[in-house]
């Protein structure tokens, strides 16, 4: 049985290989590997990897990174694109004043600017263990959210979310300062306000996998997804979850796992009124936010032209939009790529609805890559990348990654 | 190049089974869970916020469920088809008593099949009490709702039960702790103070920061004498003779863990054929056994590491099921027989098929509230205890 099962496995991917190979795209583009630069970090040997934890900040036009080493040491970065100079902080433990039982697996959270030039940020267990160990002595405490004064250099921790859990994501309303979260594994969406120290737990709003996440519109309100993949909204005026009635779109097929998991990656271009989505089932979305209420979006179609029938594959965690208006995005990454062992670099026309390869990587070089929505006030763009040389557990190498359509960045 | 295609092709077949192994579900063939809670919907939902499952029963191919709202907010009555693996009715219970927070207590049957009875708490600070309310559920899932009142004015129902052969409601009632009779046919009430904690033992549960909502026993039940048992100040069990209208305080107390007796109460009781009678402590989440003929208990550990056991079942051939473990933990289903021990079953995991949603998701739960089993024996029901909170359903395993 299990050898009729692995021929026919073969014969799939044989089938997928040749589907990804008619489409061959062109190569002959004016953009080359001088528009891209990836950026070591320093002073962190066993560094692992990034996870969505990259933000800008607007204030400095800075870009900050969170680099784990996947156990229990996470690195916090600063990039300045005016020197081309990248910095070690520290790493969170010290910063934020850990004790051991307090460790922290990762900073899976992405960086977001706050209204007073300051940074936000939450922690993550990052290991399994933390769903099982609970109140054992190696257990996981809990993800504790954090903010970061540029002017000073000092990290303030702002207490945790919920006790056991981690915080996969955050987002600032940048009007009046709250903070939104949402945990892991039970996927509770959190509210915090930390001038008054409160927290309201709205509850829980997934399914067995936690979308990982959050977006905010230019009202300060925020956006999640349920288990349906529709839009769930925290209305900043009325404090309460708003539901959209229709799920955002999917290609037929599309398994339930990847619905449940939602958003993928985001990013905002405010002279469209647009926020585009992607999704975990591989859709391009054009969202257009209103104050109150859902607001509206667009189909704009795959990521990636694909075999019919597999549409919904690609993996997307990563978006930017550049200063020309169109999209940006790398493909690939557990064990999902549209060119045998390769990521690619797309660039997305949203008005054509058209995906072109700019650049492809074999994956020793890049074998994944997280971001949403960074991009300098240059417009250089930014990801957190990272490559498995050897593929084993620790072969693992993480590093930033500076884009630029228009201009050479090396 | 030929090794490292063989090596390919073991590593292949093991790597499922590594992947697996930290994330085992309970997830056994035949379970599902039904979506009960949905905001804006078209589909008959409860609404977010006002669906936590906090009672349960079945009734025929209907399971029949009260809930917790948010404070503010009407709890609802619903029922689903087991048959048909969706929502049947929804009730608000607005509409018959208003006031009211909870639908926690009771869900005990008349002796007419599709009879039961609840006891619900009111919103806190309304100075309104709670009520016994009756329900009937239709061959089509519909429930009838009637208010039998208030047993005791300006407290809540927090436990509650009913003995089908006298006709009477034995509760206990919040915050004061008193318990009470209530006898539908006379419509005689009557409260005793026997089971109030005393100055001494509130200043116990003062300098444990417990409020009445903590250490008030959170369920009844009646042995086969018609004598009712519950727990009271401090970590003790009680026996309410009807007969004679007297308490009595059992000599063994609940288990405990020492230095935290003052949180001991009853989490939850299951009376399994046979009238072998189990019961757990919320303080350490231990399991015991009631021998009501010797009024003694005998501890049967604890399923899991974390405290709470919050609702308990019958299964097939002498096993329980119960749910271990709460907030800020998470649950974990357990099963327990008398010559085989403890399982624990972990997190269930079970597939919900809906309109919109044919190709199934899985639903992990990690807050359960209640517990029932069909009337057949075939299925065992839980649900949950969330923002928006849904059914889940296996079968009751049939081990020898």
């Amino acid at each position: 049985m299990r050898i009729v099962c692995f021929i026919m496995l073969l014969i799939a991917q044989a089938t997928s290989l040749f589907a990804y190979a008619y489409q061959d795209t062109s190569l002959n583009k004016p953009i080359s590997e001088r528009n891209v630069s990836f950026i070591d970090y320093p002073d962190f040997p066993e560094a692992h990897s990034t996870w969505g934890s990259i933000g800008y900040n607007p204030a400095n036009n800075n870009v900050y990174v969170g680099v784990t080493n996947h156990a229990d040491k996470v690195g916090f970065y600063e990039y300045d694109p005016a020197r081309n100079q990248i910095q070690l902080h520290g790493f969170l433990k010290d910063l934020g004043h850990l004790r051991p039982f307090q460790w922290q697996g990762k900073m899976h959270s992405k960086i977001v600017a706050g209204p007073q030039g300051e940074i936000y940020f939450s922690t993550d267990g990052g290991e399994s263990r933390q769903e099982y160990l609970m109140n054992h002595p190696h257990g996981y405490a809990g993800g504790y959210f954090m903010k970061w004064n540029p002017a000073t250099k000092q990290l303030t921790n702002l207490g945790m979310g919920m006790q056991y859990e981690s915080i996969k994501d955050v987002e600032v309303d940048t009007e009046s300062g709250i903070i939104y979260a949402i945990s892991y594994p039970q996927a509770h969406f959190l509210v915090y306000d930390p001038q008054k120290n409160l927290l309201h737990d709205a509850g829980r709003l997934g399914s067995s996998h936690v979308p990982r996440v959050l977006f905010t519109d230019w009202w300060g309100n925020c956006y999640y997804v349920d288990w349906r993949q529709r839009l769930v909204k925290y209305e900043k005026s009325t404090g309460k979850l708003v539901f959209a009635k229709q799920s955002l779109p999917a290609f037929p097929g599309t398994p339930g796992q990847k619905i449940v998991t939602g958003i993928t990656a985001y990013a905002k271009n405010p002279d469209k009124k647009a926020i585009y989505l992607v999704t975990y089932g591989a859709k391009l979305v054009a969202f257009y936010p209103q104050e109150t209420g859902i607001g509206k979006w667009e189909d704009l179609g795959g990521v990636f032209e694909t075999a019919k029938g597999e549409e919904w594959k690609p993996y997307v965690p990563n978006l930017n939009v550049g200063l020309n208006g169109k999209l940006y995005y790398v493909i690939g990454g557990h064990g999902n790529y549209v060119r045998k062992d390769k990521t690619v670099l797309i660039e997305f026309d949203p008005e054509q609805r058209k995906a072109n390869i700019l650049l492809e990587f074999p994956i020793g070089r890049l074998t994944e890559v997280t971001g949403s929505d960074i991009r300098d006030k240059d417009g250089n763009m930014y990801f957190a990348g990272r490559k498995r040389p050897d593929r084993t557990e620790n072969g693992s190498v993480p590093f930033l990654i500076k884009f630029n359509p228009e201009k050479e960045v090396k | 190049m030929y090794n490292s295609i063989i090596y390919s092709l073991i590593a292949l077949f093991f790597v499922p089974v590594i992947a697996n192994a930290q994330y085992t579900f309970f997830n056994p063939k035949g379970s599902f869970a039904i979506e009960a809670s949905l905001e804006n919907t078209d589909e008959l939902r409860m609404p977010i916020y006002r669906n936590a499952m906090s009672s349960l029963t079945v009734s025929g191919d209907f399971v029949l469920g009260g809930t917790t709202a948010q404070k503010g907010l009407s709890p609802l009555l619903f029922s689903s088809s087991l048959s048909q693996r969706k929502l049947t009715a929804v009730k608000q219970l607005d509409d018959v008593v208003k006031g009211q927070l909870s639908i926690g207590t009771g869900f005990t049957g008349a002796k007419s099949g599709n009879v039961f009875y609840v006891g619900t708490m009111p919103q806190p600070g309304t100075g309104v009490g709670g009520h016994i309310i009756e329900l009937q559920v239709n061959l089509k899932g519909q429930i009838i709702v009637k208010d039998l009142g208030e047993p005791v004015a300006g407290e809540g129902v927090f436990a509650m039960t009913f003995n089908p052969d006298k006709n009477e409601f034995y509760g206990i009632v919040h915050p004061s702790g008193k318990f009470f009779t209530f006898n539908l046919k006379t419509g005689k009430t009557q409260v005793y103070d026997q089971t109030v904690p005393s100055e001494k033992d509130l200043d116990t549960y003062h300098s444990f920061a417990l409020e009445p909502e903590d250490y008030l026993g959170r369920s009844l039940v009646l042995d086969q004498q018609g004598r009712i048992y519950g727990s009271r100040s401090i970590n003790k069990l009680f026996c309410f003779d009807p007969a004679t209208q007297s308490f009595s305080v059992l000599k063994d107390e609940l288990p405990f863990v020492w230095g935290r007796e003052a949180m001991g109460r009853i989490d939850s009781w299951v009376k399994m054929p046979g009238d072998v009678i189990y019961g757990s402590n919320a303080a350490d989440g231990q399991l015991f056994r009631l021998d009501p003929v010797k009024q003694t208990i005998v501890n049967l550990g604890k399923p899991i590491m974390m405290p709470r056991i919050m609702a308990m079942t019958p299964g097939k051939n002498g096993m329980l099921y119960g749910v271990a473990g709460a907030a800020p933990g998470y649950a974990h289903l357990f099963s327990y027989h008398p010559q085989k021990g403890f399982r624990d079953l972990g997190n269930p995991e079970f597939k919900m098929i809906s309109p919109g949603l044919e190709q199934g998701i899985n639903w992990r739960a990690f807050q359960i509230a209640s517990m029932a089993t069909a009337q057949s024996g075939n299925y065992i029901i839980m649900g949950e205890n969330e923002a928006l909170s849904q059914l889940m359903v296996f079968p009751a395993e049939d081990l020898p």
